[in-house]
């Protein structure tokens, strides 16, 4: 077990996750779009929000590949199928409540049950299990978030 | 302008009431009495959100109007492309601005279409109605609100509803409703915003208003850029606006027309899409490019074009998806179509045709590219110099011409005519250094020999004039291209007498008929608008400047009331049909009046 293990499949984890989720945007089930959501929190401007948001968004897999391994550490236990229950909590902890209820409260251009007339565009909040963006959204979501799981756990596993 | 009322006919709208609006990706078409009846999403090529023009209960619309009889006028914004549409009822006026909205600033939605309603006078009551529909009105539809703005999905599309003071929204019917009253000094807002693969945006009105400003001043910009200053420079100019609506931004490309299956003969079968880039139309749309001074477009389209044309080279293909893709299979939309004419067609079946006119009509805006002081690179030189190779192989194989037509390939005259212009390009660029040279002579044998049978097989000294194929005797009106690419000059005897006879035998007042005969599809068609220009042009260049400014000013006469034209005219009625705005009409305008200011100096 290893940190640059968890590093490793943390990077290799959020390729897949972006890149699963960008597939099923090009297959029509959804119209989630994490980088987007991150980096407009940032800047109005749509081409360094997308910029912004993959690195916000890889910075973020590190990060949760790291808690990932601080759980394998304090339990005693690793590998591919850990992880991917891990991806599984995590996935739906993604849908309910990070992106579904805290995102909106911290995104300074997303709107919430909160909000009131503004001055700046809001973009649409993504509703419980984000099924807002389209009704395949929480199957697309929970499997990209497993296939993370499965990665980073499969890392530092192998990385022992 | 002129205050009239609007009106419809079996709930259509004449095509001659529709103006457009667009932000380089799409455009929307908007009718008179105020409705929004075709908006296809994300691009101009997609499918539709909005298509009632093609079925006024299935297609979907964006209607907005006075709940009361009105009068009617309309404008642009002078040179720019935001519609301001004025009603004037009994009891006082409105003022609506529409437009798809361009980079201004702040998050913007993927594409924000703004109606903006501003009251002049007394006061209006109003009525409006949004019918979302999606995939040509095929698609299933989930309605909903998000932060309490109305939302209408599918797949990975959105369309969201954003408004102030315009009423209270009501869903109804699969739509949303919405009445309120203008009155002097109000201001009224109507948002439709739109997300593709992405979460919907929902604008602030000060962000809203900001970009309605921008968007207003980057057309004005654009077209105070413009270097024409000849005669009928407002008609140029909007001509120029209307192609700029065209181009597809994203790619360089010039979609021929905006719109799908608007049929040629009411209740007719010869309904096209024309949301493709045809290479016929290349050599005018780079002429005019450069005329007008709009390097940059001229650019972005002739790499375009190299691009495109990279994947079927040297065999052309007649016409190309905006995107540079060659699939355009046709397709049979389960619609009414406009007034009952049926098939609404999507694709192209053209797109495989022998059309050998396109191997000169390339060549020549290579040229005129190259002559306009532009880079031609190795690699696209070697490219040139194959599309040549190809027509000395090919010039003497019958094909089906730039009508397209869909009977059998024979000789078409035009189509020699261009072989023989290729290779005469293709010359001259080796001349120039900018083609290889290692095949010079037998392009120019091979030039020589086409035009020898041009002068033998397609001359009838019966008629007078070029034919329309070798052997035949009916006219067509495209060989009037021999003067405008420069095949002839115009005041050659045999150019002269076929502008006669063309002029006598296919013309009529301002209208001229493609040609006579067959073309293997049924029914009939109006007059093509382009053809009448073209004949501007060939009087003009042929030193008849009189008819040739007669013949304009007729032209210029038909057009609608925002300055726009369709494919064809009905001369008996002078309703549009066919697709619109037509790009070729437009660049024909341009051409003709671009040859008219120069040979009256």
């Amino acid at each position: 077990m290893s940190v640059w293990g968890a590093l490793a499949g943390g990077f290799a984890g959020t390729l897949v996750l972006t890149t699963t989720l960008r597939t099923a945007n090009e297959l029509r089930l959804t119209r989630i779009d994490l980088p987007f959501l991150l980096g407009t929190a940032l800047t109005a401007d749509r081409t360094r929000a997308k910029a912004a948001g993959y690195v916000l968004h890889f910075v973020f897999g590190l990060l949760f590949a790291l808690v990932y391994y601080a759980i394998f550490r304090a339990i005693g236990h690793d590998g591919w199928w850990l992880g991917a229950v891990f991806g599984a909590v995590h996935g739906l902890f993604a849908a309910t409540a990070l992106v579904n209820i805290l995102l909106p409260l911290v995104h300074p251009r997303m709107g919430s049950p909160l909000t009131r007339a503004g001055t700046v565009a809001l973009l649409e909040p993504p509703g419980f299990l984000m099924l807002n963006y389209g009704l395949q959204t929480p199957l697309a979501n929970l499997l990209a978030h497993i296939a993370y799981g499965t990665i980073v756990g499969g890392f530092v596993s192998l990385a022992g | 302008m002129e205050a009239a009322p609007a009106r419809r006919v079996d709930g259509y709208a004449p095509l001659r009431d529709y103006a457009v609006i667009g932000d380089g990706r799409t455009v929307a078409l908007v009718a008179r009495d105020g409705s929004i009846d075709w908006l296809p999403l994300p691009y101009l090529d997609s499918a539709t959100a909005f298509a009632a023009i093609l079925d006024r209960d299935r297609g979907g619309s964006f209607q907005l109007e006075p709940d009361e009889p009105y009068a009617v006028e309309r404008r642009y914004l002078p040179e720019t492309n935001v519609l301001e549409t004025s009603f004037r009822t009994a009891g006082g006026a409105v003022r609506v601005t529409d437009a798809l909205t361009l980079d201004g600033g702040g998050l913007a939605p993927f594409a924000e279409l703004q109606r903006r309603v501003d009251g002049l006078a007394g006061r209006v009551p109003l009525r409006w109605r949004v019918e979302p529909r999606f995939g040509y009105g095929g698609a299933a539809v989930g309605f909903g609100r998000r932060l309490e703005h109305p939302v209408a999905t599918a797949g990975s599309d959105a369309l969201g509803l954003v408004t102030f003071d315009a009423g209270e929204v009501e869903e109804r019917q699969s739509g949303w409703n919405g009445r309120f009253e203008a009155t002097a000094g109000s201001s009224a807002l109507l948002a439709l915003t739109y997300a593709h693969l992405e979460p919907l945006v929902f604008p602030a009105r000060g962000e809203l208003d900001a970009r309605l400003e921008q968007t207003n001043a980057t057309w004005r910009r654009w077209a105070r850029a413009r270097v024409y200053d000849g005669p009928w420079r407002e008609q140029v100019i909007r001509s120029a606006l209307a192609l700029k609506l065209l181009v597809f931004a994203p790619s360089g490309a010039i979609a021929a027309a905006a719109t799908t299956s608007l049929p040629e003969e009411i209740g007719g079968k010869r309904n096209w899409d024309y949301r493709y880039s045809w290479i016929r139309d290349s050599a005018f749309t780079i002429a005019a490019f450069l005329r007008l001074g709009c390097a940059a477009e001229a650019e972005a389209y002739f790499w375009w074009l190299m691009h495109a044309t990279q994947l079927t080279a040297p065999r052309l293909h007649v016409l190309y998806r905006l995107d540079g893709g060659i699939r355009t299979p046709e397709q049979e939309l389960p619609l009414d179509g406009y007034r009952g004419s049926r098939p609404v067609n999507i694709g192209n079946g053209a797109a495989e045709q022998l059309q050998l006119d396109t191997y000169g009509e390339l060549l020549q805006t290579a040229w005129l590219y190259a002559a306009a002081g532009h880079r031609i690179d190795p690699d696209v030189g070697r490219r040139l110099a194959g599309l040549a190779d190809f027509v000395c192989e090919h010039w003497r194989e019958p094909d089906s011409g730039i009508w397209e037509v869909r009977s059998d390939p024979v000789h078409f005259t035009q189509s020699k005519m261009m072989c023989a212009v290729a290779l005469d390009r293709a010359c001259a660029l080796a001349g120039r250094g900018l083609v290889p040279r290692r095949r010079l002579d037998a392009w120019r044998a091979e030039a020589a020999a086409a035009r020898q049978f041009v002068e033998t097989n397609c001359w009838s000294e019966e008629k007078r004039s070029y034919v329309r194929f070798a052997g035949g005797d009916e006219l067509d009106a495209s060989v009037l291209l021999a003067v405008l690419h420069e095949y002839a000059d115009a005041r050659d005897e045999r150019m002269r007498a076929t502008v006669d006879a063309i002029a006598r035998g296919l013309a009529s007042g301002p209208f001229v008929r493609r040609y006579t005969g067959e073309d293997g599809v049924p029914g009939s068609e109006g007059a093509f608008l382009a053809c009448s220009f073209w004949l501007v042009e060939a009087f003009a260049r042929g030193g008849r400047h009189d008819e040739a400014a007669e013949l304009m000013a007729q032209l210029l006469a038909l057009r609608n009331d925002v300055g726009l034209y369709s494919e064809e005219i009905d001369p008996a009625s002078g309703e549009f049909l066919g697709n619109l705005p037509q790009g070729l009409t437009h660049l024909a305008l341009i051409s003709a009046a671009v040859a008219l200011a120069e040979e009256t100096g």
